[in-house]
């Protein structure tokens, strides 16, 4: 079973015999296993065995906490004289010209750093042995420090961990969960090391008592038991048990199972290079997955914090159905990044006269008889009508033209596309890639409303639409690999006698892996290694992930940089700075059924018919209904198709059908 | 002009912001100088058709107002023609300080190339060269880690420009694609790391090109005469924004005087005057009566002192804005030529860029709190604390140069505290990490954190100051460039000043030699340097 908790609903999907079931519960933030509780009943009583359940996961409590500054109080353990370095951070500040501008305290204050006498260099050398009566000292003073749990992060710990081991082993007298840095990250800059450790430590207690609750949820009689695991942001899942002392590799969880769904589902039609849009209301997540699968980076950074470990290179942007439009005192139309957020909402819910994005799509027609969630949620068009006459009449005084309400809804959504469209940019075109060899899976509420604008904006030449997009974060949970990363930074130039050195760093990282995988279940047959190396040219700072980790490791990088950054520099010396291992226990895939499916390509019956503004004019278009089409066949353009959890807006010029997976398949045939 | 749409601004705003910022990103992965790669001193621009600044990404604010100027001297001493990459770092032609290299390059449509060739065949002409004017320049300006002069680093303390590097006047060192291998060879020739400066340079056409590869996607997309009239727009938008901001100061003339403490050639102080004269949406800011220029590296050429100005204007204007030419255009700047804030030939500039801008801003921020006292914030450290160990590395025998800038306390701002240990105002570079450091230069940082304690007190406290401790495991020679040991950085309203900052030398024998703030030093195997950056000044009387 796959569980994916949201800001406004918490998504059930199950196996039962050979149907996927789906269902959605409304969540519960102030504690998200009440609403998990609420959906576990209610499968309980519909299943009838009375076998042990397979949970997984996707929570965003680890983000929640983070956002919220609602973690543990953490002390910190550092080389004496670094104390400092989780407040000092990078010493810029975080918006330039914003004289008022506030950085968010650090995690741990100062008062709860403890710097301790010891130093190891780059070499791996000890140049100030760690004394034992400092170590008695600072288990004294961490003890009168009444905290909640421990990181600790001494200077060149990845070459010589022996330091922070002797730490470790002293304050497990404390009884307190100890995060090192080592562990969790050995790689090299010690603030985004620090940073990472620190996060960690400060989530620990609470992620472990939340799962604790889930793990011992009072469910009826029939369900024997609940084996329980957890979505990490690198898209495999890890046990609970894990997922408790590492909640750091969890923040991404929610987002990082819609990416993992996408490419399910992608795969399933026959597509390995695709941009994934995750458009909700208040903010949008973008992804990009080729060849090699989803991308992950080390750079990511979370509530103003960085979070060095590998996650999904995920590109979050403040904007989304809910996101405001206003015009500014230069006379230019902004949209967001204020939003409405679930109250009051926009203003076709009923509760202001903000004008948001969510309105301008009533304004212009697109949801036919202006309902949302099938029918059941009625909207107050007369209300977005009369949000946008304010903001049009505003429009028309900075251009000095009148500017009607429908003039000005297509404005908003004009803007949102470019914004969007600068997302979608920032991880494709910026990291070297052409969005021309990608296809577009929308999903979210919103996705689908903008999906083929924004895919024509970018020439993207297709898009396609899972069957129920709102629910594909759960069930791309329960399709997850389980998955162990693991990364060593060796610093090692590209020469022949560094590939001794990386097949024994290679080798330890492997025997590891094998044993956790196996000890959860995945004999040597169900497990996957891929090895990877972090590569750059000796001066540089930023490393390129190569596949490449034997040969001419150094040719490879010269490819691979001039493929990302269009130039290669062969005479520089090329420098390995870390080794990366992602092993996999591979989880046999769910059979689901195959729908109908027509061959004749015929067109299907719309719904209804109903009058919208499409690119820029008032005509009639075909409404469909998701849940009546059959696969095979083609929707006639321009149309509207509808279903539970979102709507789809194909504009004409494009070509629409249902493949035979029931995915909506659309070629968005640019106009360029 | 003709009228814009509020709808069609709005997605240039976003277009052009996002071609800068593509152009950094590629900038900065791919560069080798520490101060480029790690600490993010570079900035990236898109220029219309008459060298005027339509965007920038969000990188260094003392390149703000000065990247327009170097254009403008490339477009008057060189005819940039399709392939074309011009450099300059001249102070006297464009540049700011030496080591601060610009590369710019034209942006020519295919269309226009393609339609000069087609009329000219139609009139029987062979294909004349093209010699349109290009519909775009782009520009970035990085700091390279050494551009040669008597100290390693090139920010060492010289008495006029010639002691310190290359002077670069707006010279091709692309043409028509292929690089001048002639002109490389006598800039790499005096300089230290020529294979560092080599890819550097590299890595600038690089972004160049991306640059170039998204501005012509736009065009194509879009058209060529929406996307020039836009530019347009975008000037005329950023000009409206920054009336708006000076409209909503008081009416009046204010008057503020500060001073770096030295030229480190002489103890005088240096003395920075301005009158700042506000009327309706318009603004004067006369620099009169400020030092003449000086023996030592702290002059600033008028480019800097027109960003220090725009940077604090900017401050004031609300909302994030294009930094566009626009915003400029409201405000009148008059610094006389032979001074400290308008330096001419050959005065040594070194400084100018880093110390001399922060004291430009002290000095227009205390004129500004006097008409909107709820607004400005107390004095932040005012000094960049610029450190430059360099030598020979034992480890491989090669040349190595460590520039670094130390950040220090944050003013107090009327409604919250300054930031710790955080960089203000004219700069934003980051840290080198220490682990980093030590893996690239002989050198080990043995203590970095905050100064506890030293920010003003006040209603609202000023930020604390850093203390930084470095090492060096190989004879080397050491520069600084720094300021605020002797004028503490104000408080105001009532609020106390910031300390002082203070730097040794700690010597391997234990012998603890307290410097001054600006000077060459050598320094043997074992050696520390100890800066203690100044905090910022307080706002408002403790209760």
């Amino acid at each position: 079973m796959g569980i994916d908790t949201g800001g406004t609903f918490t998504d059930f999907v199950y196996q039962a015999g050979r149907d996927l079931r789906i269902f959605k519960v409304a969540s519960t933030p102030d504690d998200p296993s009440r609403a998990i509780a609420e959906g576990l009943q209610r499968i309980a009583k519909e299943i009838d065995s009375t076998l042990a359940i397979e949970v997984i996961h996707g929570t965003t409590v680890g983000t929640n906490a983070l956002l919220q500054r609602r973690g543990a109080r953490t002390a910190l353990v550092t080389t004496a004289g670094f104390e400092d370095v989780i407040e000092i951070g990078r010493q810029a500040r975080p918006e330039l010209y914003n004289l008022d501008a506030i950085k968010p305290p650090p995690l741990v204050a100062s008062e709860l750093r403890f710097g301790i006498k010891e130093r190891v260099v780059a070499s791996g050398e000890v140049i100030e042995p760690l004394r034992d009566d400092d170590l008695k000292k600072l288990i004294k003073k961490i003890q009168k420090a009444d905290c909640k749990s421990i990181a600790i992060s001494l200077l060149f710990s990845f070459v010589h961990p022996d330091h922070e081991k002797r730490i470790a082993a002293a304050l497990k007298q404390l009884d307190l969960p100890v995060s090192v840095s080592h562990e969790i990250l050995p790689e090299y800059r010690e603030y985004e090391r620090t940073s990472t450790v620190v996060v960690n430590a400060y989530l620990q207690p609470l992620m472990g008592r939340y799962l604790n609750r889930l793990e011992k949820l009072n469910l009826k009689s029939q369900v024997s038991g609940l084996n329980l695991r957890v979505m990490q942001s690198s898209g495999g899942s890890i046990s609970a048990r894990v997922a408790a002392n590492e909640p750091v590799r969890t923040i991404l969880s929610g987002p990082a199972g819609g990416v993992v769904g996408a490419l399910r589902v992608a795969g399933a039609a026959g597509f390995e290079n695709l941009i994934t849009f995750d458009m909700g209301g208040t903010s949008t997540d973008v992804a990009l997955c080729d060849r090699e699968g989803m991308r992950l980076t080390n750079e990511s950074i979370v509530a103003a914090m960085p979070v060095a470990i590998p996650m999904m290179d995920i590109h979050t942007v403040g904007a989304g159905g809910g996101s405001i439009a206003r015009v500014d005192e230069g006379g230019s139309l902004r949209v967001g990044p204020e939003s409405v957020g679930a109250d009051p909402g926009p203003a076709c819910y009923g509760r202001s006269f903000l004008p948001t994005v969510t309105d301008a799509h009533v304004v212009l027609g697109h949801f036919p008889g202006a309902t949302l969630l099938g029918g059941e949620f009625k909207l107050d068009e007369d209300r977005a009508r009369r949000a946008f006459d304010e903001l049009a009449s505003d429009m028309t005084r900075a251009a000095k033209r009148k500017v009607s309400r429908v003039e000005a809804a297509q404005g908003v959504l004009d803007v949102v596309t470019t914004n969007m469209e600068r997302a979608l940019r920032h991880v494709s075109v910026e990291r070297g890639y052409d969005p021309r060899d990608f296809t577009l899976i929308p999903f979210g509420g919103a996705g689908g409303l903008h999906a083929v604008d924004l895919a024509r904006a970018l020439r993207i030449p297709r898009v396609l639409v899972p069957a129920s997009p709102g629910a594909l974060s759960a069930n791309g949970v329960l399709t997850a690999d389980v998955v162990k990363e693991q990364s060593r930074t060796v610093m090692l130039e590209a020469k022949g006698d560094s590939q001794r050195q990386l097949e024994k760093v290679f080798r330890e990282m492997e025997k590891q892996a094998r044993a956790t995988l196996l000890a959860e279940g995945f004999p040597d047959r169900k497990q996957k290694h891929e090895r990877s190396l972090a590569v750059r040219y000796k001066g540089q700072s930023f490393e390129l992930q190569i596949k490449q980790t034997t040969g001419n490791i150094a040719a490879a990088f010269h490819r691979a940089h001039q493929a990302r950054y269009g130039y290669a520099q062969p005479a520089n010396i090329v420098e390995i700075v870390s080794a990366r291992l992602r092993s996999s226990g591979l989880v046999d895939q769910l059979k689901t059924p195959k729908p109908k499916f027509s061959s004749s390509k015929i067109s299907a019956t719309p719904h209804s018919f109903v009058e919208a503004y499409f690119e820029r004019k008032k005509i009639s278009v075909a409404v469909y209904r998701r849940a009546e089409l059959i696969a095979g066949t083609r929707l006639r353009v321009p149309c509207v198709v509808t279903e539970y959890s979102g709507t789809t807006l194909i504009p004409g010029g494009a070509q629409a059908e249902i493949n035979r997976h029931g995915d909506l398949l659309i070629e968005a045939a640019a106009e360029i | 002009m003709k009228k814009f749409d509020p709808i069609t601004l709005e997605i240039y705003r976003a277009l052009y912001t996002s071609v800068a910022e593509e152009m950094g990103v590629t900038l900065r992965r791919t560069s080798f100088s520490p101060n480029i790669k790690e600490r993010r001193d570079y900035s990236c621009a898109v220029f219309d058709s008459a060298g005027r600044v339509i965007a920038q990404g969000d990188h260094m604010p003392v390149h703000l107002g000065s990247m327009p100027m170097a254009v403008a001297a490339a477009l008057r001493e060189v005819t940039i023609e399709p392939g074309d990459v011009v450099a300059v770092n001249d102070p006297f032609a464009g540049g700011t300080h030496l080591p601060d290299v610009t590369l710019i390059m034209g942006i020519f449509t295919r269309s226009s190339e393609v339609r000069s060739q087609r009329s000219a065949k139609k009139k029987g002409q062979h294909p004349t060269p093209i010699t349109q004017h290009p519909l775009f320049f782009v520009a970035n300006r990085a700091h390279h880690a050494d551009i040669g002069g008597a100290t390693p680093g090139s920010m060492g303390l010289a008495t006029d420009v010639y002691g310190e590097g290359v002077r670069i006047p707006p010279i091709r060192i692309v043409r028509g694609g292929e690089t001048c291998d002639d002109v490389m060879k006598l800039i790499l020739n005096n300089v230290r790391s020529s294979d560092e400066r080599r890819a550097d340079f590299a890595a600038q056409i690089g972004s160049l090109k991306t640059g170039e590869m998204r501005l012509l996607e736009i065009v194509a997309r879009r058209g060529e005469q929406e996307v020039s009239d836009y530019a347009q727009h975008l000037i005329a938008y950023s000009s409206r924004m920054m009336r708006r901001a000076i409209s909503a100061i008081p009416d009046g003339s204010y008057e503020a005087e500060d001073a770096l403490d030295d030229d480190g050639i002489s103890d005088r102080p240096v003395p920075i005057r301005v009158r700042l004269t506000i009327k309706g949406d318009r603004a004067v800011v006369d620099f009169n009566g400020s030092s003449p220029q000086v023996a030592g590296a702290i002059n600033a050429v008028e480019a800097i002192t027109a960003s220090a100005v725009s940077y604090c204007f900017r401050c004031l204007v609300s909302t994030d804005v294009p930094a566009s030419a626009g915003l400029m255009e409201p405000i009148k700047v008059i610094a006389p030529p032979g001074t400290v804030v308008n330096a001419a030939h050959p005065a040594s500039v070194a400084g100018g860029n880093v110390e001399t801008s922060q004291r430009v801003v002290d000095t227009v921020f205390m004129a500004l709190a006097q008409a909107v006292p709820d607004r400005i914030p107390a004095a932040s450290q005012g000094t960049m604390n610029n450190l430059t160990i360099g030598g020979i590395d034992p480890r491989t025998g090669r040349e190595f140069s460590y520039y670094e800038t130390v950040a220090g306390g944050m003013g107090a701002r009327p409604r919250a505290d300054g930031m710790n240990s955080t960089h203000t105002h004219m700069t934003n570079s980051l840290n080198t990490p220490a682990e980093a450091l030590e893996y690239a230069y002989p050198l080990r940082v043995r203590e970095y954190r905050i100064r506890q304690g030293s920010g003003g007190k006040g209603k609202q406290k000023g930020g604390d100051g850093t203390i930084r401790e470095i090492e060096t495991l190989a004879d080397s020679r050491m520069a600084l460039l720094a300021d605020r040991r002797k004028r503490a950085p104000y408080g105001l309203s009532g609020g106390e000043d910031g300390e002082c900052g203070r730097t040794y030398l700690i010597h391997r024998n234990g012998k603890n030699q307290k410097l001054r703030s600006k000077g060459n030093w050598e320094m043997k195997a074992g050696d520390r340097v100890r800066i203690e950056t100044p905090s910022g000044g307080g706002f408002g009387e403790k209760s």
